[in-house]
């Protein structure tokens, strides 16, 4: 699927690995750099010393619950179920807000309609589906040049601006 | 009133541009019916009954004459030479065609203008107290306040695709006149002990399935922290509404469910956050938004007249409309006029592109060009000379305008129904015409005083049905429209939801049970006993007894 990253169609390198029944997890996980899992499988994965760990939520997880692993995350990728749910783009916030400094991925129902609004959100990466996508689609970011709130490379509002 | 610089100018027409495109891409099949269904609806636009429906914004219900004609010219070229005044105080469009509607939004844009957020589950169009700014009560003027959340809530990155539609709406004074409490947020401008103006702060009131009056959760805020304070409320809304099933999908829902504490300590941990932050107002932007919400420059021998306590004697029509459609201003001399939408014939609310011009004429003669939309679905000239009201009366009447009946039975807030919108399960303007076909005697609708009426074709209550004195709302039995009464609902500062007075009726019968209620009311009441009061003091027994009663 492509991935936009920083506005730039680029390769994705990291392998997202979850369990499936009848497969041994851990096997499965093995031996990638750049590996990324679902939130319950965070602990083992983290144990089997993959370069890098990057996680998958949903806006179930709560942002309390991915403080304590932030300094090991180098990808948290929040996934849209339906594009109607909007909590990820509050998860977005809060991540940044405590801090967190690495890719922001927008995974699952990601359309081209949401990216400058989920960009603001903190999001700097975003996988759309191959039948979504077009080079048009990096157009979608400045749409909307101008804006009245902060957002997250400026917080200032417009009246601090 | 607010006047767009570069960057509100530049924004709206952006978004207009960004709406064509989408418009382009569907209608190119780019773009599924079901994403295309949010992005239009985020932008006012619905595919109804007829044909498709734009709801147009008009913040805080305030608008220029030259925004009125315009809108007169989007009802000529684009409709059907008519607009329709919502409870939200925006205008809605009823026959646009889809195709055109990037087109009336740039016209739209060339005056300030847009359908922004009047629909979809973002947060809506603020709304106010529709004599704000004048009222002789007031602690302080709501608008400025409404306009800095405008921009706050305007294409907000974070909050455009919440669980739920979300509303707010401010007050100034004590009395409610914008149904504050059953709102998503209400927010009342507060003196504390000090001496100091900030808000008080109400979540969770609602309309629809699950009527519920809002509760405090903070009984002061101070007026800087009310953007950073309405990003928490917002945020806990984002993450934690439920999702499952949209008729539990509201704030009020939550608010509930957790109870109002939990959520006021969920709110405060989120604002710890937010509060010092820039989401901080600076008194510089205050100040600057509350310069464009300055007192006019008021004649000051309009006080001086003598010709209205003459035209008062001399003509009891004028007396009567006098009476019963201006209020008092602040400043010596003025009077609120309040232009009716609800004539005899015709659906409530609605208004022509004739009729829209004659207001713009009369705003820009005797109003400082400004018109205000209320939420009972009327218009209002909120700064007349009391010298000027002969005149502007003579040419209100002259185009139907000024039938004398606000407050009373027939100045009631009605939903479009079945015969326009495609959510609504019975027809509500068939019934508004048989009620103001039983009660054309205005000396009788005089008589019973001030009663609000308010009717909903569907469960979803767009008609306020619940905060009615009385409340009708139209239900499907079967195929047929029949139609469920209640009594001493409230959406003022006394909020109250109506009670339900029994078994339904058919839809030829709604004019002879009100006639039963009202002649209950008249037996009932003591002296000078508004019809609410009454229906509170003695409850419903007695009204039941009357319409239930067996015929003999």
């Amino acid at each position: 699927m492509p991935l936009i990253i920083n506005r730039e169609k680029v390769q994705d390198s990291w392998a997202l690995v979850s369990p499936e029944e009848g497969a041994d997890f851990v096997e499965r996980a093995s031996g990638h750099e750049l590996l990324l899992v679902p939130f319950d499988c965070l602990e083992v994965a983290d144990a089997l010393g993959s370069k890098q760990l990057g996680v998958q939520v949903t806006g179930e997880v709560e942002v309390e619950q991915l403080v304590p692993w932030l300094s090991k995350l180098s990808l948290i990728a929040i996934e849209f179920p339906v594009f109607r749910d909007g909590r990820g783009f509050s998860l977005a916030r809060q991540l940044r807000r405590v801090g967190y400094t690495g890719e922001l991925r927008a995974v699952g129902d990601v359309g081209r309609d949401r990216l400058g609004y989920l960009e603001r959100c903190g999001f700097n990466a975003f996988l759309i589906a191959e039948e979504a996508y077009s080079d048009e689609l990096l157009q979608a970011f400045s749409e909307i040049s101008v804006h009245y709130q902060g957002s997250a490379d400026d917080p200032r509002p417009i009246y601090h601006q | 009133m607010y006047q767009y610089n570069q960057v509100d100018q530049q924004i709206v027409n952006e978004r207009v541009e960004q709406f064509r495109d989408q418009t382009r891409r569907y209608l190119a099949g780019e773009l599924s019916a079901d994403e295309f269904l949010a992005l239009r609806l985020m932008n006012g636009l619905y595919i109804q009954r007829q044909a498709p429906m734009l709801r147009v914004a008009i913040p805080y219900g305030l608008m220029s004459a030259e925004q009125m004609r315009m809108l007169a010219n989007i009802a000529r070229k684009y409709d059907k030479g008519y607009g329709h005044f919502t409870t939200r105080t925006n205008i809605q469009f009823n026959w646009p065609k889809l195709e055109e509607v990037p087109d009336i939004l740039a016209e739209l844009a060339t005056v300030q203008m847009h359908a922004i957020q009047t629909s979809g589950n973002c947060i809506r169009n603020t709304t106010t107290d529709h004599f704000a700014g004048v009222a002789e009560s007031e602690l302080e003027d709501p608008r400025p306040w409404c306009e800095i959340i405008r921009q706050w809530s305007t294409l907000h990155p974070e909050f455009a695709y919440l669980p739920r539609k979300f509303k707010i709406a401010v007050t100034g004074s004590k009395e409610d006149r914008a149904a504050s409490q059953v709102h998503d947020i209400g927010l009342h401008l507060v003196q504390n002990a000090e001496g100091e103006i900030g808000f008080e702060v109400l979540v969770g009131g609602g309309l629809g399935r699950t009527p519920v009056i809002g509760k405090v959760i903070r009984e002061f805020l101070p007026k800087e922290d009310l953007l950073s304070y309405l990003d928490a409320i917002l945020r806990v809304y984002n993450l934690k509404g439920r999702r499952d099933n949209k008729y539990k999908a509201r704030i009020k829902i939550l608010v509930e469910a957790l109870g109002a504490d939990t959520f006021r300590d969920l709110v405060e941990a989120e604002w710890v956050y937010t509060r010092d932050t820039e989401l901080k107002l600076t008194a510089e932007e205050i100040a600057r938004v509350k310069g464009f919400f300055t007192p006019h420059a008021y004649d000051p021998s309009a006080k001086d007249d003598a010709s209205l306590d003459q035209q008062l004697k001399d003509d009891a029509d004028f007396r009567v409309w006098f009476e019963r459609n201006t209020r008092a201003h602040k400043v010596g001399g003025y009077r609120c006029v309040v232009v009716s939408l609800k004539p005899l014939l015709g659906p409530p609310g609605d208004i022509t592109d004739l009729q829209m011009d004659v207001v713009a004429d009369l705003a820009d003669r005797y109003s400082f060009s400004e018109i205000r939309s209320t939420h009972d679905q009327n218009l209002v000239l909120a700064e007349v000379r009391q010298a000027d009201l002969y005149a502007v009366w003579q040419v209100l009447s002259e185009h139907n305008l000024a039938r004398a009946n606000i407050n009373t039975l027939t100045d009631m807030i009605v939903c479009p129904g079945f015969d326009f919108c495609a959510l609504a399960n019975a027809k509500t303007l068939n019934i508004s015409d048989a009620i103001n076909a039983e009660f054309e005697n205005l000396d009788y609708l005089y008589d019973l005083g001030d009663i609000q009426l308010n009717m909903s074709g569907c469960i979803n209550a767009c008609g306020h049905h619940h905060v009615g004195h009385i409340g009708i709302l139209g239900v499907d039995k079967k195929g047929e429209d029949w139609y469920q009464i209640t009594l001493g609902g409230s959406g003022r500062e006394d909020a109250s939801l109506g009670k339900v007075l029994g078994k339904s009726v058919a839809a030829d019968e709604v004019p002879s049970v009100l006639r039963k209620i009202l002649e209950t009311y008249i037996e009932q009441r003591t002296d000078e006993e508004r019809f609410l009061d009454t229906v509170r003091r003695v409850g419903l027994t007695p009204f039941k007894e009357k319409v239930y009663a067996t015929d003999h």
